[in-house]
């Protein structure tokens, strides 16, 4: 009868976790928006969630500029937990009136950040229409 | 019994379930980790890489702000081991630096199709001569694409290191030289665990 209880525990604990662990999974964070004005300026929105890696993770500096017309992002991300935080970042491209370009030809991007670590990843926009971008993180 | 009964049962839909086949639309830009061979993901960012790294690059820059340079791709070597479709690489590159609107492109691929149609506008007397397309006006390419992937596997009891080197470069075919080159790098590994 003790055995069966233990069982059944065991079972709970790891549907439990299952259904956590699927939670976790694939949850999408936009992490940071960036609108380049007319004028140069510059508009960063920072949005997060109480997620895995809005946790971890933090965008702690954004480059902006326009190469032959291209709007080129970089980015730097900080781990600032104590683990490796292995997840996927893709950058989401906007032109003026906020229409997506290149919708679904940017891929996912597997990155790996050492603990307390700052990595810098960088793109660059897929046509000239381009003024903003937003950068996705999921794990 | 009874008990027994509802085991077998279970079993039973168990097998049952898992024999189904079930089939749903992904995510194609979604990271794609089934194997260490090449696959979508690493395509995709290869392509995205060096495209990026062309378009940034000064001198290409300065190249392309005036005007847009007509390319011709080769093929890319592949030296893997794997059956790698190497043109469907080259073709990602081509449609990304299109879509840029800083190349221009000719296709040799289709240069007999192409042929074959206007000779049927000059020689068919179907088409209105005024309309016929005329030979001799195609547009040269100034520069080619070309490049390598290669691999290297290595192998130890249950672990797997795959490293692919994808290298691409631009040159000018009137003077011969390479104008840009770029590589991306990716390693995979894989390790057997017991679960």
């Amino acid at each position: 009868m003790r055995k069966f209880y233990i069982t059944q525990n065991v079972v709970k604990i790891m549907a439990l976790s299952g259904v956590l662990t699927s939670m976790l999974a694939c949850s999408v964070n936009e992490t940071a928006t960036v609108v380049v004005h007319d004028d140069g300026n510059l508009t960063q929105t920072i949005e997060s969630n109480s997620d895995l890696l809005a946790a971890n993770l933090s965008i702690i500096d954004t480059k902006v500029g326009f190469v032959g017309e291209l709007l080129r992002a970089q980015v730097e991300i900080r781990n600032a937990s104590g683990d490796v935080l292995n997840f996927q970042y893709k950058f989401k491209w906007l032109d003026k009136s906020g229409f997506e370009m290149a919708i679904g030809e940017r891929p996912w991007h597997p990155i790996s950040i050492t603990p307390y670590e700052s990595k810098r990843v960088q793109g660059v926009a897929p046509t000239l229409e381009v003024n903003s971008f937003t950068i996705l993180v999921q794990d | 019994m009874k008990l027994l009964q509802i085991f077998i049962i279970s079993i039973g839909v168990f097998v049952l379930a898992s024999c189904s086949t079930k089939i749903s639309y992904g995510d194609a830009t979604a990271v794609e980790t089934t194997t260490t061979g090449f696959g979508s993901t690493d395509l995709q960012t290869i392509a995205e890489k060096l495209v990026d790294d062309l378009l940034v690059f000064g001198p290409i820059v300065r190249l392309t702000s005036e005007r847009r340079p007509v390319v011709f791709v080769d093929k890319v070597k592949n030296k893997t081991t794997e059956h790698i479709d190497t043109e469907s690489i080259t073709d990602t590159i081509q449609t990304k630096l299109l879509k840029s609107g800083k190349f221009r492109f000719v296709d040799m691929t289709t240069v007999k199709a192409i042929q074959e149609q206007m000779k049927f506008q000059m020689d068919s007397g179907m088409v209105d001569p005024v309309k016929a397309g005329i030979f001799g006006k195609q547009t040269g390419a100034e520069y080619m694409l070309y490049g390598n992937m290669s691999s290297i596997v290595k192998r130890r009891k249950d672990k797997k290191d795959v490293y692919y080197k994808f290298t691409l470069k631009l040159v000018s075919l009137e003077s011969g030289i390479i104008e840009w080159a770029s590589e991306k790098e990716i390693r995979k590994s894989s390790e057997k665990t017991l679960f």
